[in-house]
């Protein structure tokens, strides 16, 4: 790209946004009803059973036909009654006793009960899965139990903080229709992609009406969807979605731009940017700006013990003195500028400032410092012995280190060279090596076979209390230090305490304290090096209105019962 | 006949087992699993390995392979661990998918191809016959992908015909010609680089024909000069033609691969990309096999067509 077209790129994305301070646009005064609108996917549905897969797909179809008890709203953050009109916590914050909205019934006519929801989460437990696992507090899984038609008891196993916002992830499936296939042992094969779509129901906006395997599903306004609209209006606005399997990217690009379709459910690459504006100001879409992400790439290196022995660069590579010279070295405006063209901003840690409620200004921050970088490399023995501006180790050898990463021209990859070109600077040598993404997983959860990775580790939620398996020792997502029974430093023994604390006390206050200080070891000790959070904008046609964006995915058809068309 | 029949059938049934046999292999030596893609972090070691051992995917290559091999030769080729269906229930639709793609870019790049290329190899000038040559190197030269994606930017800022799908969002009650429309931009993308090598290989095999001396006789005899080209030369020219027919389906099959993935064609090329993404191994293979039967026909009716065109091949 030309100089002068990449400043005027950088500029124009900074401007924007700077200049969104939040939500997007296009609230009409009052949405008109009607119309249909037409989504961009990259992939068809592995199963129409959100207990089954968990693919984007199979996700998105689960937000357009189910609902849940309790939503947390994915532009706020906040925990929303949903298909609970209210609940009480009992005062050892174990039990929650929820109320059903009354009236509530399913796409087919059959009322909700609390009957239901017991047997959501019974066969939510049923399969072992990723799935499964989420919904576990203390690795035990949570019991429900029906007091009466509308009222649900969910019993935890132990006190845990976030209460209730662990259902957001559990859509409220019919008895009635599926609880033939679990006696049969059928769980799994229910409702697969092959079930005709009139043998489902959900208490979803939609239902689906149609799908063409390969092409497309159709969906279509529930009539007994329980939600209203502030003017007492019914919910769905729209008739019809229509979700379009398109896997090229740059044909759903194509596609948006020519008013063929509405919505995509992939974020705008940076590279396509500059295009995409120019077409947004000629009128023919909008771009939506979604916010800053809530989180960010990051590098770790193999801090399992053991995962160097016999590997004669053990005396350093663990160090906590090269990965603060790492993260001392690298100039993250250089690196905002490379990788996302302005459009994001520096970060030190995993929660970014888009968390509003967790993020504090107390986590302290390295400053970009080269020379510091070099001094405490020197520190643990890597020099340039012979002058020819390579760091090597006490044996003469090159202080070499391989970073796996994501291919496929992604902002990982790029990210992953930037490092490495920044770290040139202060004498590292570092050989980036792009994997398929189901090649590079694999390689890191072995735990062993690899020097450091780059990649992005997706958070399910603001609250960190909902994703123990990232901060304790022992968690699955503890990816630095996989495998491990007990904390295998000091450090890390301090965070399980601090996070079994923080999981345990409803107090908010508390809370915060103690988590500020989990953010302030993990920033010391530096297990991921952070370098920068990009903003998220989305494009859509400019007749679609009433849009309320979210970062988190699907970042526009979250609030699918609330969009509409301008006719 | 007979004969020659029953070994075709029995190379087709190995070249099948051999392309699936290998893919599954593949497969299995490649890092990570359909677990790892579907779980990610998001599960425990333990999790994970007890859903592996659910699937069947802890037991030894061997094991798995001979465990495939037993049901296949009772026609089951196993169960999509991404679909959670049998493998022999989701082919078919998609295979459908793709032939119907590659036998209308096979016709088009037929009658495109091979009268252009008796045009231009039966002309050394003219306008149309440097037109064509310029537009067939053109064409051979493009690969699928800059293809598609040209046609497809071209398809959308112009709206003239849809992309995407088989069928509109919309519906219709006209859907064999919603169907041909949608048709059109992935028929072009296959059939144009197609027709260019028939076009190429026509245009140097007539130019060859015109040469032999049998051409020269009919010309010095008075014969008029259009109908001892497509009367006499045209069928001697075609041998080499029919004979990269096989080769053609061939092609055919991995170009399908990344039109369908531009033009969100729903074929067999896009189940197996997907397939092979996720390490979904008995649905890739089955795939890869279905790509094999295909080849296997396509090769079938060369050789027919090369039998047909001359007598001394069918000995």
């Amino acid at each position: 790209m030309r100089p002068v077209v990449f400043i005027a790129v950088i500029t124009s994305i900074t401007a924007i946004a700077c200049s969104n301070s939040g939500p997007a646009a296009g609230v009409a005064s009052q949405p008109a009803s009607g119309g249909e609108l037409i989504v961009a996917t990259r992939a068809e549905p592995q199963s129409f059973n959100p207990i089954a897969r968990r693919d984007a797909t199979t996700a998105l179809v689960s937000v357009l036909t189910h609902a849940r008890l309790v939503r947390i709203n994915a532009a706020t953050q906040v925990l929303e009654p949903w298909l609970a009109d209210s609940w009480t916590r009992s005062d050892d914050g174990l039990q929650y006793t929820l109320t059903l909205k009354p009236g509530l019934v399913f796409a087919d006519g059959t009322p909700l009960t609390a009957d239901d929801v017991v047997f959501s989460l019974s066969i939510a437990y049923a399969r072992e899965s990723e799935f499964s696992d989420a919904l576990m507090v203390d690795d035990k899984p949570l019991k429900a139990e029906a007091r009466d038609t509308r009222t649900v008891v969910i019993t935890f196993p132990s006190a845990f903080s976030p209460g209730l916002r662990l259902l957001d992830s559990l859509p409220i499936l019919p008895k009635h229709r599926l609880e033939a296939a679990v006696k049969e042992g059928r769980l799994e094969s229910a409702w697969n992609v092959a079930t005709p779509v009139s043998d489902m129901t959900g208490l979803g906006p939609f239902i689906l009406t149609a799908y063409a395997p390969g092409d497309r599903l159709t969906f279509t306004r529930n009539p007994r969807y329980f939600r209203k609209d502030s003017a007492g209006g019914a919910l769905p606005y729209l008739d019809r979605i229509v979700v379009e399997i398109i896997p090229d990217q740059d044909a759903q690009m194509l596609k948006l731009q020519a008013g063929q379709s509405d919505i995509t459910t992939s974020e705008i690459r940076m590279e396509d940017y500059a295009q995409l504006k120019r077409a947004a100001d000629a009128g023919t879409f909008q771009i939506v700006d979604a916010g800053m992400a809530l989180d960010a790439d990051a590098l770790w290196i193999n801090l399992a013990p053991g995962a160097f022995a016999g590997d004669p660069r053990r005396d350093w590579i663990q160090r906590e003195e090269l990965r603060r010279a790492i993260s001392l070295a690298v100039d993250r405006k250089v690196f905002v500028d490379t990788v996302f063209l302005g459009a994001a901003v520096p970060v030190w840690g995993p929660i970014t400032p888009a968390n509003r409620r967790w993020y504090s200004d107390e986590v302290p921050h390295d400053p970009h410092d080269p020379g510091r970088a070099r001094e405490l490399l020197a520190s643990i023995g890597l020099t340039d012995r012979n002058g020819d501006g390579l760091l090597d180790d006490p044996r003469g050898q090159p202080a070499r280190l391989t970073i796996l990463t994501l291919g496929g021209g992604t902002p990982i990859e790029r990210g992953a060279f930037v490092v490495r070109d920044e770290l040139k600077k202060i004498g590292l040598t570092i050989d980036v090596v792009p994997l398929e993404s189901n090649a590079l997983i694999h390689r890191f959860l072995s735990a062993k076979g690899y020097d450091a990775v780059y990649f992005h580790m997706q958070g399910s939620d603001t609250d960190p209390a909902m994703q123990p398996e990232f901060w304790r020792s022992t968690g699955n997502a503890h990816v630095w230090s996989l495998g491990q029974h007990t904390p295998p430093t000091e450090w890390e023994r301090a965070i399980d305490d601090l996070m079994s604390r923080q999981v345990a006390t409803f107090d908010e206050a508390e809370r915060t304290r103690l988590f500020v200080e989990v953010q302030k070891i993990f920033a010391e000790h530096r297990p991921m090096i952070y370098f920068a959070a990009p903003r998220v904008f989305v494009g859509a046609s400019r007749r679609v209105t009433n849009l309320t964006p979210s970062v988190l995915r699907p970042q526009l058809l979250w609030s699918a019962d609330t969009i509409a068309l301008t006719h | 006949m007979a004969r020659y029949l029953v070994r075709r059938l029995l190379l087709a049934a190995l070249l099948v087992f051999v392309v699936a046999s290998a893919s599954l292999v593949l497969i299995w030596l490649t890092p990570g699993d359909y677990v790892t893609d579907s779980f990610g972090v998001h599960a425990s070691a333990a999790t994970a390995e007890r859903t592996r051992a659910a699937y069947g995917l802890d037991r030894p290559l061997l094991i798995q392979y001979g465990s495939w091999l037993w049901r296949a030769v009772r026609f089951d080729f196993g169960r999509s661990l991404m679909y959670d269906r049998p493998v022999a229930d989701l082919l078919p639709e998609r295979a459908a998918n793709s032939a119907l793609l590659a036998v209308s870019a096979l016709g088009l790049a037929t009658l495109c191809g091979i009268p252009l290329g008796v045009l231009t190899g039966s002309r050394d000038s003219g306008v149309v016959s440097r037109l064509g040559r310029l537009l067939s190197i053109g064409f051979v030269s493009t690969p699928p992908l800059l293809g598609s994606l040209i046609l497809v930017v071209l398809a959308t800022r112009t709206g003239w015909v849809p992309v995407g799908g088989m069928y509109s969002a919309a519906g219709t009650a006209k859907r064999t010609a919603d169907l041909l429309a949608h048709m059109i931009v992935p028929v072009l993308a296959l059939a144009l680089p197609l027709a260019a090598q028939f076009e190429r290989l026509q245009s140097q095999s007539m130019r060859d024909t015109i040469a032999l001396p049998f051409v020269t006789a009919a010309a010095a005899r008075g014969v008029p000069w259009r109908r001892i080209v497509w009367r006499d030369a045209f069928r001697v020219s075609l041998k080499p033609v029919a004979a990269m027919y096989g080769i053609a389906v061939g092609s055919l099959l991995s170009g399908s691969f990344v039109v369908e993935m531009m033009t969100g064609w729903p074929g067999l090329g896009r189940l197996m990309f997907d397939a092979l993404r996720s390490r979904d191994l008995y649905l890739a293979a089955g795939c890869a096999a279905t790509g094999a039967i295909f080849l296997a026909i396509g090769t079938f009716f060369s050789d027919l067509a090369l039998a047909a065109l001359d007598p001394r091949t069918r000995e």
